[in-house]
């Protein structure tokens, strides 16, 4: 479960361009559940997103985490919910390799090396045996259906490969939580679609699912549990499905 | 005098140091009134932030601090051929009543800012800051003692007159005066050999236990205290002898110079490296039962006891080695 309690998140705090993102933000996250952030631009689901995920920090508000996304951290007490805003840079660093998985919007893949090797990056600084690692990234890739493209080049790819390439990548450290910033933006209907069954496969092996969006093709989904709508960086409504 | 490169480097370090320091003591008064773990709120995620940049900004301060006893040894050193009467570095800081002060207040800081980044180091290692107080407690006495050091080294490098006649080092580490420098050139040499070598077998056993076992880490850290101390009395009562193999001359600074291979550097920085770790130890023993620190502290103490016998063995072997190779017998004088 991800607790998040009275977050705000304000950037150039003090100067004159000072801007208010996120405020007044209380929610809790259940495990296994695939939640949405709905919202138009601006209303602050990326900067809750990265908080989420330990990418920024709040600057004010703490955000507990407990369960399976947890498991493994050699600072989280046992059985009891550790608070991540807290934590030094060091710790965060594990947290984000572990527990989250990210699927960014423009995909972040790096270019000029091969899929294969994009998918194996996040795991190297976990210092696994290179052979298993690179039967691992082989075989999420074969699951999506990517297994002849392992040697091509991230610039060779189309939009659709690259966002599986990009979903691939998320899960190479087995994390329990997957975060996605708008990612059917640049996706057409199909590929959107498409997204929608492998988010539909993930929440069926026990992942946590949140995503960002304002497609309709995400949050109209029948495989979404909840919609936490957004605006000026607060809540402003919420659907529960399930 | 006060333009030379040596002093005006000292000069520069300890005025940025007692900024730094007062900079980070402020926050350290800060964090110990405002600190609340288990508050969200803007000014304490503000503090924690903060606490990170003070943190890297004393590790630089504190590694300078450490460095700078050993500057102003090589700088009293090298100064010395400015003064009539001077030989060495004792010479020296005898030219006016702040050189000895500075020196011991020195060493006394290199101690206190040495095991403050133990314990700092130790606080990064944890999730939860589980020490923030406790080292901004010391933070915050340390800080006057290192304004002190400041002032005294200004005031010693100030009242640098090139037209002062100063003592040479045989005259005041010579045990036939009443000083306290000559009391330990005094101590006769076969009981402080006894004395040196018992003292450090206690160490080097007590260490191992505290490595093997993971218990007495107050008895080790007592022990590499009284080691410093035991080890200092012996370079001047006897260690130096053997290096200049003659049986008056006590300095303790000689042992600096080129004619002697500067081999006083390694010697100094591997008793005052050794004690410094072996002390540390002790400075954890408090916080073991600490949550967040019952497997990290143990494993710290393991890393700084073996640096402290590995550096207190060498500066054994380094002076028992001289003792053995030296044709100077100084038993019969």
């Amino acid at each position: 479960m991800i607790e998040l309690t009275d977050i705000k998140k304000v950037f150039n705090a003090g100067r004159p361009n000072e801007f208010t993102a996120v405020e007044e933000v209380s929610l809790s996250l259940d495990s296994g559940k695939v939640t949405v952030l709905k919202g138009p631009s601006g209303s602050g689901k990326t900067t809750l997103l990265g908080i989420i995920g330990c990418m920024a920090r709040p600057t004010s508000g703490r955000i507990h985490l407990t369960g399976p996304l947890m498991q493994g951290m050699a600072f989280a007490p046992k059985g009891a919910p550790a608070e991540v805003t807290s934590l030094p840079e060091r710790f965060l660093t594990e947290i984000r390799r572990r527990a989250f998985g990210f699927i960014f919007q423009q995909f972040n893949l790096i270019r000029g090396i091969t899929v294969l090797e994009n998918v194996m990056l996040p795991a190297y600084p976990m210092g696994d045996d290179f052979k298993s690692l690179r039967e691992r990234a082989t075989r999420i890739l074969k699951d999506f259906n990517l297994s002849g493209k392992l040697s091509s080049r991230i610039e060779w790819l189309s939009g659709g490969e690259a966002q599986r390439v990009a979903i691939s990548r998320a899960l190479i450290n087995d994390p329990a939580v997957i975060i996605a910033d708008e990612p059917t933006a640049h996706l057409d209907t199909k590929l959107s679609a498409e997204f929608m069954d492998i988010v539909k496969r993930l929440k069926g092996e026990g992942k946590t699912v949140i995503i960002a969006s304002h497609d309709p093709i995400v949050f109209d989904s029948p495989i979404i549990d909840r919609v936490v709508e957004m605006r000026d960086g607060r809540i402003s409504g919420e659907h529960i499905r399930s | 005098m006060i333009l030379h490169p040596s002093i005006m480097a000292l000069f520069m370090s300890s005025f940025l140091i007692c900024l730094l320091l007062m900079y980070s003591a402020y926050y350290g008064f800060v964090i110990l009134r405002k600190w609340d773990i288990k508050s969200g709120s803007e000014q304490q995620l503000e503090l924690e932030r903060r606490t990170y940049l003070i943190s890297t900004i004393l590790t630089y301060v504190c590694g300078f601090q450490l460095i700078s006893l050993f500057l102003y040894m090589f700088t009293a050193d090298i100064l010395h051929p400015l003064f009539a009467g001077a030989m060495c570095a004792s010479g020296a800081l005898s030219v006016n009543s702040y050189g000895y002060p500075t020196l011991l207040l020195k060493i006394f800081n290199f101690m206190a800012a040495g095991l403050w980044l133990v314990l700092n180091y130790t606080d990064n290692r944890a999730y939860d800051y589980p020490l923030i107080r406790t080292k901004y407690r010391a933070l915050i006495l340390l800080t006057p003692l290192i304004i002190v050091e400041t002032y005294l080294q200004t005031k010693y490098f100030r009242g640098l007159k090139a037209d002062i006649i100063t003592s040479c080092c045989s005259t005041l580490f010579t045990s036939e005066s009443s000083t306290i420098a000559s009391d330990l050139a005094s101590v006769p040499s076969v009981p402080g050999k006894i004395a040196f070598y018992a003292i450090m077998a206690l160490t080097v056993l007590s260490g191992i236990y505290l490595y093997l076992k993971g218990k007495g880490g107050y008895i080790f850290s007592a022990f590499c205290g009284l080691t410093f101390i035991v080890s200092i009395i012996s370079v001047i009562s006897f260690f130096s002898l053997y290096y200049y193999e003659l049986p008056s001359h006590h300095c303790p600074f000689d042992i600096l110079h080129g004619e002697y291979h500067y081999i006083g550097y390694p010697l100094y920085l591997c008793l005052f490296g050794g004690t410094l770790a072996g002390m540390g130890t002790g400075v954890l023993m408090p916080f073991r039962k600490t949550a967040s620190l019952m497997e990290t502290i143990p494993a710290i103490q393991k890393r700084l006891v073996v640096f402290s016998l590995v550096c207190l063995l060498i500066f054994t072997v380094m002076v028992t080695y001289r003792m053995a190779t030296t044709p100077f017998i100084l038993e019969g004088y």
